[in-house]
């Protein structure tokens, strides 16, 4: 009877929790993030909690899988063309700085007054839109030997005979392919910095001009500060894009001649040569160098931005700054993968 | 509060109709599963009325029967009107004048390949597939035995290409041979009246189409890639006059890639291609190459030659004006004196193995027709798929002139002995060499050293030799 009483009592308790506002909070918040958390962990973790078992594996995709531990990890750094493969994004992270400044620069010189500025932003806009194979294709005519990119140089003054083969010569096609890459995306982040530039408030230039302040000193001490978030975030963005980067090796060389980055040496190695765990331990090593990456990143930002407090940016140039970071990120996640 | 019991109410209905529906899906798989699985062992006991390929009287077998059946093949541009050979309707209009009551609906995709394994996981692809690269231990899962080898064979060409355990699961639609397709007018010019017929004499012929004409002598096409792998194509018999090498020898020599200092082997085969682009012999910029673009200037005499499939032949002469000055010479390689050329067979047809009884009889019917009444192979610049046409000298299409007055021998590639029949694939994933495998990257990589000068013929040659050695060692392989 006693007993009896208790478990009365017990289910009396959970209906009351789940008539009570706080149990019906709860139901709500279960019930709405089920679904999609069940999703991310389907087609998310899952997935990659696989691969990460494939890593330990020699193995196809189909057939008799064999554990044979971190020999495929060890396979990474004896490897020849995979640790070249890594070299050669040494390029692409140099091209991703050069690409940052140069976007930083004409943000900052479009976001003052500049005549016909908006159609300077549509135009180097452009490119990003450009499908990327589309973009691979338009550039292996452009360094054709005698096609375009030679045929300016020439009104330039240049000799055909003097000037390189773009895509043959080992030592600058490397280059030439993160040229490309380069003209793609410097407009995508030319646009997001003049977005973080546009939140700044108009007073503050107002004061450093009557403080006798020049342009550069503007720039130095009142659009750097207060785009930092977007400025990190755009440099994080670019470095691990320029780590695994993809299209344009892929369409233009097909990763011949040298110019096989991490990606697409990973492609034909699970692709063509079907040695699937090699390619999963490649995936996750350079998941790893990802991480170290962005934490390296991180704490060299908190570094240099150590002086400069929240406090520079007012609340509404906070908040949009928000809604800028969302946006990107947005992006991001839409152009990236 | 009111809006809260209707939200939660109406929550609370999406998520027992969210649930109800996972439910009914997996209750319908299971029911279509369970269906078909009783389909298939439905079929499989009615096994006896099936008639097997070689039992099949075209027109006169299984002329009742009424179906539709489903066809997924590669050939998307033969879904079009304006297709220059025969496309597929007028193949199906010709098969419904036999079988007025089996509908063929074809389907095809350009990335085929891919679609096809894709495809084949799922399951309900239709009735007939041109088969994709499965393992042959794996063929009896998905496709419809079309009858024992011995008997096959009497019926057409290339069984063994889809053959295990004795049964034969693939006919092949067309075969084609390997040789260079070349400009005649071109060679005209240079003054070269005589075919060559060993490398040396190809590699002198190069030269002097390099000398005497604006032509490039030989074009590699480095950028596509694949083209770069079709080199291997050429190692094996047109290089040793041997059926069993591909499939059987080659897996087990040691140092396939070396020297054999008679002309003959993959060592000079590769070395023609080396020796070229080492002596200035090919374009210019090998790494800007474009294929379609490759194939007007072959025809318009810009090119002397290419190396490529017997298929490339027609292509080269619709891409411009002079489809006569197209010509299709053997592989320059002489194995005591003769010529081999390679015959193989392109994608071959197969049944599904879960389709029903009348589908998949109607699908035989199909497939015979095509195979021996069309004429799609002969249309398509193939070899003869029916057995006994191969000794008919009208049944071989015109591209083969050269081939047939130099009485060059056309050997089909034997398939691999009991046991290896994977063998192959796990040497070519092991040593990354690929051979015949989609192996672009090392014939590309020949090209740079080649035109770079860092690396000689001798060393690269030793490097595959190495590779194909820790392969065979790695998987026990018994070496001569």
């Amino acid at each position: 009877m006693k007993q009896e009483a208790v478990v009365k009592k017990k289910k009396r308790t959970w209906k009351q929790l789940l008539r009570s506002r706080q149990g019906q909070q709860t139901m709500i918040i279960v019930a709405f993030s089920i679904i999609p958390l069940l999703l991310l962990f389907m087609f998310t973790y899952l997935p990659f909690g696989e691969m990460i078992k494939y890593s330990f594996y020699k193995m196809k995709y189909v057939g008799p899988r064999e554990f044979v531990g971190w020999d495929n990890y060890a396979a990474l750094f004896t490897r020849k063309d995979i640790v070249g493969a890594l070299k050669l994004s040494l390029y692409y992270i140099v091209g991703a700085i050069i690409q940052i400044v140069l976007a930083l620069y004409l943000a900052t010189i479009l976001s003052m007054k500049v005549k016909g500025g908006n159609i300077f932003k549509g135009f180097m806009f452009f490119p990003y839109l450009i499908n990327g194979i589309a973009i691979g294709f338009i550039f292996r005519f452009f360094y054709t030997r005698g096609f375009v990119f030679d045929t300016v140089l020439q009104w330039c003054g240049f000799q055909l005979d003097n000037l390189p083969y773009w895509l043959k010569n080992q030592s600058i096609n490397n280059w030439s392919l993160v040229g490309t890459s380069v003209w793609r995306y410097f407009g995508q982040n030319m646009v997001l910095f003049i977005g973080a530039i546009m939140s700044v408030d108009n007073t503050l230039y107002e004061a450093a001009d009557l403080d006798g302040a020049n342009k550069f000193q503007q720039f130095k001490y009142i659009i750097l500060p207060s785009i930092k978030t977007i400025l990190t975030l755009n440099i994080i963005l670019s470095i691990t894009g320029s780590l695994s980067a993809f299209e344009a090796p892929f369409v233009i060389t097909s990763g011949a001649n040298g110019t096989g980055t991490y990606f697409v040496v990973m492609n034909t190695i699970a692709h063509t040569n079907q040695k699937v765990g090699l390619a999963s331990a490649m995936a996750v090593f350079l998941l790893m160098i990802i991480f170290v990456v962005t934490i390296l990143q991180k704490l060299f930002f908190k570094y240099v931005f150590r002086n400069s407090g929240v406090d520079d940016e007012s609340v509404s140039a906070r908040r949009k700054h928000k809604k800028d970071m969302k946006r990107s990120a947005k992006m991001q996640q839409k152009g990236g993968c | 509060m009111e809006w809260k019991k209707v939200a939660a109410l109406s929550l609370a209905a999406t998520m027992t109709v969210a649930l109800a529906a996972c439910g009914n899906t997996a209750e319908t798989n299971a029911g279509d599963s369970a269906a078909s699985s009783s389909k298939s062992s439905s079929s499989s006991a009615e096994d006896g009325d099936v008639i097997s390929y070689g039992d099949i009287k075209l027109g006169e077998d299984y002329k009742d029967l009424k179906t539709t059946i489903k066809v997924f093949n590669n050939r998307t541009d033969m879904l079009d009107d304006d297709y220059a050979g025969t496309n597929w309707a007028s193949y199906i209009e010709e098969f419904n004048k036999l079988y007025p009551n089996i509908e063929v609906q074809v389907d095809a995709s350009t990335t085929y390949a891919e679609d096809a394994l894709l495809r084949l996981q799922g399951g309900d692809w239709g009735d007939i597939m041109m088969i994709p690269e499965v393992d042959k231990s794996d063929l009896g899962t998905y496709f419809l035995p079309y009858g024992d080898l011995p008997t096959m064979e009497k019926q057409v060409n290339y069984a063994t290409k889809w053959t295990y355990d004795d049964q034969v699961y693939g006919i092949a639609s067309t075969a084609v041979s390997r040789g260079v397709v070349y400009n005649k007018k071109v060679f005209q010019e240079a003054g070269i009246t005589e075919l060559p017929k060993t490398t040396e004499e190809f590699t002198t012929a190069l030269q002097t189409i390099k000398d005497k004409t604006e032509a490039i002598p030989l074009y590699t096409n480095y950028a596509a890639g694949w083209t770069m792998g079709a080199w291997d194509d050429y190692i094996a018999v047109t290089a040793t006059g041997d059926a069993k090498y591909m499939n059987q020898v080659f897996l087990h020599t040691q140092d396939p890639f070396a020297d054999t200092k008679d002309g003959t082997h993959a060592y000079n085969v590769y070395k023609v291609l080396y020796d070229a682009v080492e002596l200035g012999l090919t374009e210019d910029d090998y790494t800007t190459t474009d294929w379609e673009g490759s194939k007007g200037m072959l025809n318009s005499g810009q090119i002397g030659c290419m190396v490529l499939g017997s298929w490339a032949y027609p292509q080269m002469q619709q891409a411009g004006p002079n489809a006569d000055d197209i010509g299709y010479m053997p592989f320059p390689m002489s194995v005591d004196g003769k010529q081999y050329a390679a015959a193989a067979p392109d994608y071959c047809y197969g049944i599904n193995k879960d389709s029903d009884a009348d589908h998949q009889k109607a699908a035989l019917a199909f497939v015979k027709f095509m195979t021996e009444q069309s004429g799609f192979s002969y249309n398509e610049g193939g070899l003869p798929i029916k057995a006994g046409d191969e000794a008919i000298d009208e049944k071989y299409p015109e591209v083969y002139q050269d081939f047939l007055a130099n009485d060059i021998v056309f050997v089909p590639d034997e398939p691999a002995v009991k046991g290896e029949e994977d063998l192959l694939n796990t040497l070519n994933a092991d040593s990354e060499l690929m051979v015949a495998g989609g192996g672009n990257e090392k014939i590309q990589s020949l090209v740079e050293h080649a035109a770079n000068k860092d690396q000689t013929f001798d060393e690269i040659m030793d490097e595959w030799n190495q590779k194909w050695s820790g392969a065979q060692e790695a998987n026990g392989v018994e070496v001569q």
